[in-house]
């Protein structure tokens, strides 16, 4: 140790000593200007043996006890050196063991655990419910929710504790010891954005060593010191990777991974769910774009402009189509608003224009010979929507679909092209697991007529009603379609929540609704 | 078709389609509007220039990060609209506004900056009306800010129509983009007011109108930018402000994929880049100034919020996540799933991390579970279930799940490991286990360290099966079997410590007691404060009947483990031996202390969900004590509620005085017993270690399955941030503890205290088969021959196997002279424990009294044998688990 560092060190200790009660403010922020006070207590404390480390663990405790936050983060910086100090004198069993760092150490945990009134101090937070409105939604937005056993058992905060209460501890033992140095990580933790970047390498290198000491790879990392094995516990590693996952988005990326993988491998060998869990949920998380961004060592986080809109493809099944599909075939109570149907918007309709040629490999289910009643829906949706719109895009599309439609119709319930056809047949993979009973075949395609009847506005209620009745093909809106004669033709047995959803909105309006969106496609609603 | 509408109603009809993105229909309708007599010929060409400019911009959506094009052929025409329209300048206000606004965008299209900033400074855009506007135009001054903004940042930085300072300059640009976002949310909210009243009255179609509402390139930036300039910046709060602003506009169905999207980079930076102490509340003002080098504490209540918010930022993220599920298989929608499954893992990845640190498994676990619809061959989302299930103590399920990851990835060592984990310990599913075990043996290109873990599950595997094993020769092959494995992996691993125990304890208990301390002591060498090494240790010295030194051992152990009961059971059993029964006593009312001081700390929350730990507890031992066998009756405890009970024993305890003044009334003060949360990480959840320590059982009758069963629902349900020792649940340790207690008054031939002790346990667990062993002994001690056979034979119905009762039962069927009986009950302890010296030698005394003196004679010197070699308490009392 260079005398300037040991001359430094003095003179802080004799400074604070000094302070009146009124300047401890002021002398908090002054600490900041001291450049190479800071990296001489880190060589007080690596060097276990000095004449100082009493002295300074003494005032590092003083001004931990002071209760200005400031002083008490200036302690904490140091807190992975003293327990890595700590951890490697009592591994090595030492018999000069540093008393004053455990002083220390145990002085910090047992002022941490009580509050101000002396009573032991719980940590606890609340977990939020949906079903509450909070500054940031109401939850009739989010959409209707099932009203289960399970939702009203979640409904409304619960607050979990998650530390606490402790045991005031006099001394260390192997008991104690990762009790004890688990909750000062978590006080570390709790401060983690006041560190300096020097403490937090140090946390990264504490957590490196206590995980591969005595392990193979301790050769990897070539790391010479201590050679016996640590024991640690999950929580305590937990600790470290929740202070490591800071360090790597902050600056410390390489020092940061490596310790996680550190640590993982130490998890993997000692079989820690929780460790794992968590390392591995970082590590998913962080690989790729944040780390990249961080490479300037810069303590920033990067945001990225996302795009927003939705991306799925309307024809893919997704959850809440399923939802949706359940809620009919049960004819439960419709507890869900059209709203969150509608929301699936799609960019890309390339997918469902291009379907299946290349990947035509034979879908796993094929049910629907024409002679059964199955058959998946035919993009009802996606023809439906068009309004008023004649995109050229949605011509071709018709056109390809329709091309072959007319002799397909007299052949009776094959009234598709090959395409659709596959695509809809891959559909119905999908649900087949809740195949149509007969006696719901029927009710369903009285469905369907009454969804046709108002989504084909230029026909009659008549009309519709005849629709309704048996596999009569609709004429379209001669002025929307490009030729009359080009006919759509879905099958409909199978809804899709979409179609089944715009049932509900209002049956009245489609009075209304003549006059105005000239609308395009047709659809045929065979029965049984 | 094309029917005549009257001038307003056209008019209407254009504002719609321009509010709802409609440009392809604008044309029809200008050529209508155009045909009409009235002065709108700029309008048109304002019209038409708008809708190609837009339509085009559908067509080349502009990608984030990228400059715009050049010129194109298209955008000339759009110019060339627009020009027109702006040249007459016969156009109304607004709309010359609106042509400035559109030009500007053109420009700034075209890549010429300089003129887009010319075009907008024409226009006062701060004093454009927003309240009454029609809905387009609120899109169309979000876009100009966000444009305006963009080039702003395009262009260097000494620009004539800016100030020079470079601060200023970007305070310009982020104003720019946060109005920009604010009147763009303004604007979603109008634009789905119209609908909804569309709804009503005119549009009963939403479905065209609602597919439409994509947030085009410049919204998105005027959305986005804001507080991506001020992360850059290192402006977290600001940044956060923003963010939590953007959070609470009112949500509208349009913002929802922005409001995830947000909410998930919000999490994002406060897991990232905030921690307890610099986080505010959102309800609050923000520091002053940037959190980082901020003086800012916040108040405890803050605090508590803060840790509240978080999960709240996901929980609404969940639900958003699960909506977008792509469950199709379908190859086409690969894309979409691969999107979707990116994003879903990423929230559950970040709630992973946030519950993780606080320990909430049990619901991580939960929410995991809803994950699963994601999961189709998708190995992480398989393996952070499996993890969750494991952390929530969730076992039966978490093995399950672990399959279906080492089938996704059979060549981790690492998830079979873990599944034998879970069958050796809670799960006693040896069969299982072995298999599991065997995969990672079998994985030959592994590093060492795992091999050996492998040999290690293995070696345990067989040494619990040899427990387990009924036949002699069955459990001779599995102790084989077993130090075989053991060797192997203490070969592998040399450095590990778990390997050298391991293989001495398998020596002990196949009484190769020389050998095993050898390599205990190796065990020692490398981890110095192993607790099951010294416990080994202290019971090794004893099986070679050096009491004083297992003594000093246990009390060595005893000092860096103060809390451990096992360790404590040892140290009561070798007191009586070695220093008379007073001080064995004086062990017990440590424990009590020890017992109280561990548990009695009042749990103050919920853990969990729901009802308090302590509820469950309670009523779970409720449970327990009105679950009773028929013939089970005592007429003390069965009249009187089990806390009077309690009393009166604490009364006649104390008034017999338990050497000193036993003051255990004051530990059972509250009426529930309230403990913390200190539980048992190893759940043990088979006779074996649980409720008989004294005596290698596993219980067989349905009786003792139930009250397994029922006490391994409360440990799961029990959080697991438990310490690593003491292995027990707070309850049978405690009967335990009495039991002990009981064992070293008869001892001292004190049948009266002994019963005490045993009704205290008997409170506890009226149904456990060591509690009625105790009885049987204390009636054997009061004379009342009649009355033991009865409690052991109760014992045994509970548990068959239970050997001490066995021996006993023996011995009091010679007394009654009913030899072959006795014989028949002896033979099957010796079956079970062949160890068990004092069964061989009561059998060898019926032999003898049937006159069979050569096998007697055999079974003496067995038993002669034994003893030289057995140890104060069965070795298997040490858990064996990975």
């Amino acid at each position: 140790m260079l005398a300037m560092d040991q001359g430094v060190v003095e003179e802080w200790l004799s400074e604070f000593k000094t302070l009146p009660e009124t300047a401890i403010s002021s002398y908090a922020s002054s600490l900041k200007e001291k450049g190479s006070l800071v990296p001489a207590l880190y060589k007080v404390i690596r060097e276990n043996y000095s004449d100082l480390l009493e002295p300074v663990c003494h005032q590092l405790f003083e001004f931990y006890r002071s209760g200005e936050p400031r002083l008490q983060r200036f302690t904490l910086q140091f807190l992975p050196e003293l327990v890595w100090s700590y951890l490697s004198v009592s591994a090595g069993r030492d018999p000069h063991c540093s008393g004053c760092i455990e002083a220390l150490l145990l002085g910090i945990y047992n002022l941490e655990i009580v509050d101000k009134d002396g009573q032991s101090r719980v940590l606890s937070f609340t977990v939020p419910s949906l079903s509450k409105p909070s500054v940031y939604h109401e939850p009739s937005a989010i959409g209707s929710m099932a009203l289960t056993e399970g939702a009203l058992a979640n409904h409304g905060l619960s607050r979990v504790v998650y530390s606490g209460p402790h045991l005031q501890r006099e001394t260390f033992t192997a008991q104690n010891r990762f009790e004890v140095l688990t909750f000062l990580l978590l006080c570390y933790n709790a401060a983690l954005s006041y560190m300096t970047s020097s403490s937090l390498q140090s946390l990264c290198r504490l957590s490196s060593r206590v995980s591969i000491c005595g392990y193979p790879r301790q050769q990897v990392r070539r790391y010479k010191g201590i050679n016996s094995r640590m024991m640690v516990t999950s929580e305590f590693l937990v600790q470290l990777i929740t202070g490591i996952h800071f360090a790597l988005c902050n600056g410390e990326s390489e020092l940061g991974s490596k310790a996680l993988d550190d640590v993982l491998y130490r998890a993997q060998l000692e079989l820690y769910p929780e460790a794992l869990l968590v390392g591995n949920a970082i590590k998913s998380s962080l690989c790729g774009a944040a780390l990249k961004s961080n490479k300037e060592g810069t303590r920033s986080i990067q945001v990225e402009i996302t795009p927003t809109s939705s991306r799925i493809s309307r024809n893919a099944v997704t959850s809440l189509s399923i939802r949706g599909h359940r809620w009919k075939r049960h004819d439960a109570v419709d507890l869900g608003s059209p709203d969150e149907l509608m929301e699936i918007s799609e960019v890309d309709e390339g997918i469902c224009t291009q379907p299946s040629a290349q990947g035509g490999s034979p879908p796993t289910i094929v049910v629907s010979n024409a002679t059964t009643a199955v058959s998946g829906k035919l993009m009802g949706k996606g023809l439906r929507r068009l309004g008023g719109s004649r995109s050229s895009k949605e011509k071709e599309k018709e056109k390809e679909g329709g091309a072959d439609q007319p002799s397909r119709k007299q052949s009776g319930n094959r009234a598709m092209s090959e395409n659709l056809e596959l695509l809809s047949l891959k559909r119905l993979t999908l649900t087949s697991s809740q195949s149509v009973p007969k006696a719901g075949t029927l009710s369903l395609s009285r469905t369907a007529s009454a969804v046709f009847s108002r989504s084909f506005e230029q026909v009659s209620n008549a009309l519709a009603a005849a629709a309704g009745a048996q596999q009569q093909p609709v004429p379209s809106n001669p002025v929307a379609s490009p030729t009359p004669n080009h006919h759509h033709f879905s099958r409909e047995n199978r809804y899709s929540a979409c179609s089944l959803q715009e049932e509900h909105l209002s049956p009245i309006q489609h009075h209304q609704q003549q006059q105005r969106s000239p609308s395009i496609s047709l659809h045929l609603a065979p029965d049984v | 078709m094309a029917a005549r509408r009257s001038g307003s109603r056209l008019e209407g009809e254009i504002e719609r389609c321009r509010g709802e993105n409609q440009w392809e229909r604008i044309p029809e309708l200008v050529k209508q509007l155009v045909a009409k007599p009235l002065q709108l010929d700029d309008l048109s060409e304002l019209l038409l220039g708008e809708a190609k400019l837009q339509q085009y911009l559908k067509e080349n959506p502009i990608k984030q990060g990228s400059s715009p094009r050049g010129q194109r052929p298209r955008l000339a025409e759009v110019r060339k609209h627009l020009t027109a329209a702006l040249e007459r300048g016969n156009l109304k206000p607004d709309y010359q506004q609106e042509a400035t606004l559109l030009m500007g965008k053109l420009c700034y299209v075209e890549g010429d900056y300089r003129e887009a900033l010319n075009h907008y400074s024409r226009v006062n855009l701060d004093e454009m009306q927003l309240v009454g506007a029609p809905v387009y135009r609120l899109s169309m001054i979000a876009e100009a800010y966000a444009t305006r903004g963009l080039c702003l940042e395009k262009l260097p930085a000494a620009s004539p129509s800016l100030s020079s300072r470079p601060a200023d300059r970007d305070q310009e640009i982020l104003t720019c983009y946060e109005k920009s976002g604010d009147i763009a949310l303004l604007y979603l909210q109008e634009v789905e007011k119209a609908l909804s009243a569309g709804l009503q009255n005119r549009s009963p179609k939403p479905g065209p109108v609602s597919q439409d509402q994509e947030l085009g390139y410049f919204l998105e930036t005027g959305l986005q930018r804001a507080h991506v300039i001020h992360f850059k910046n290192g402006n977290l709060t600001r940044g956060v402000g923003r963010f939590r602003e953007i959070l609470r506009a009112v949500e509208t169905r349009t913002t929802q994929n922005l409001r995830m999207t947000i909410a998930r980079q919000l999490a994002e930076i406060l897991l990232r880049g905030m921690c307890e102490q610099s986080y505010w509340s959102p309800l609050e003002d923000p520091p002053p100034q940037s959190p980082l080098d901020d003086p800012h504490c916040p108040t405890r209540s803050s605090r508590d919020y803060a840790l509240s918010r978080r999960p709240r930022v996901y929980s609404g993220e969940k639900y958003d996540a699960n909506r977008d599920a792509v469950l199709s298989r379908i190859p086409e929608h690969n894309a979409d799933r691969v999107i979707s499954l990116q994003s879903a893992s990423v929230v559950y990845d970040l709630l992973t991390i946030a519950l993780g640190r606080r320990g909430q498994y049990e619901m991580l676990s939960e929410c995991l579970e809803r994950a699963m619809k994601f999961a189709f061959e998708e190995f992480h989302l398989w393996y952070q279930l499996a993890l969750s299930l494991m952390a929530a103590g969730k076992s039966a399920r978490a093995v399950k799940v672990l399959k279906e990851c080492i089938r996704l990835k059979p060549d981790d060592a690492t998830i079979p490991l873990l599944a034998v984990k879970l069958c050796i310990g809670n799960l006693h599913w040896l069969e299982e286990g072995e298999r599991f075990a065997k995969m990672v043996v079998d994985m030959e290109d592994k590093a060492p360290e795992f091999r050996a873990k492998g040999h290690l599950a293995l070696g345990l595997v067989y040494s619990l099966k040899a427990t387990d094993a009924s036949l002699r020769g069955l459990q001779e092959e599995y102790q084989r079997k077993a130090l075989g494995a053991f060797q192997r992996a203490q070969s592998l691993s040399p450095t590990d410590h778990l390997a050298a125990f391991y293989l001495a304890l398998q020596l002990a208990v196949s009484r190769q007691i020389p050998e095993a301390l050898g390599y205990v002591r190796q065990a020692l060498q490398l981890q110095g404060d192993d607790v099951h090494s010294l416990h080994l240790l202290a019971l090794l010295l004893s099986a070679q009947k050096h009491y004083h030194d297992a003594l000093n051992i246990i009390e060595m152990a005893l000092s860096e483990y103060p809390e451990n009961f096992m360790l404590l059971f040892t140290k009561v059993k070798l007191e009586t031996l070695c220093r008379g029964p007073e001080e064995a006593l004086l062990t017990c009312k440590h424990m009590l202390q020890i017992w109280k001081s561990c548990y009695n700390l009042t749990n103050p929350s919920d853990s969990g969900r729901g009802s308090s730990l302590l509820d469950r507890a309670i009523a779970d031992r409720r449970q327990l004590n009105t679950m009773t066998l028929p013939d089970f009756s005592d007429p003390e405890t069965g009249t009187v509620s089990t806390h009077t009970v309690r009393d009166s024993r604490i009364r006649s305890v104390c008034s017999t005085g338990l050497r000193g003044s036993f003051l255990i009334s004051d530990l059972f003060r509250p009426a529930g017993h309230a403990f913390c949360d200190h539980f048992p990480r190893r759940r043990p959840s088979t006779a074996s270690n649980t409720l008989c320590m004294v005596c290698s059982v596993h219980a067989t009758s349905i009786a003792a399955s139930r009250v397994e069963q029922a006490l391994s629902e409360v440990a799961s349900s029990l959080q697991s941030s438990a310490p690593k020792q003491g292995p027990l649940h707070p309850w049978m340790t405690l009967a335990q503890i009495w039991l002990h207690a009981a064992e070293v008054y008869i001892g001292m031939l004190k049948p009266a205290e002994a019963l005490a002790c045993t009704l205290e346990a008997a409170s506890l667990f009226p149904l456990s088969h060591n509690v009625l062993f105790m009885k049987g002994q204390v009636a054997e001690l009061r004379g009342n021959t009649e009355e033991a056979k009865r409690w052991y034979e109760e014992a045994l119905s509970i548990s068959p196997t239970h050997v001490k009762s066995m021996q006993r039962l023996g011995l009091i069927l010679h007394q009654l002279q009913r030899y072959s009986l006795a014989e028949k009950v002896l033979r099957d302890a010796v079956q079970v424990s062949s160890t068990a010296h004092s069964v061989w030698n009561s059998l060898g005394e019926v032999l003898q009294a049937q006159g069979n003196h050569a096998a007697a004679t055999e079974c003496f010197l067995t038993a002669l044998e034994l003893e030289a070699s057995s140890p104060v308490l069965p070795f298997t009392v040490i858990p064996r688990t990975l």
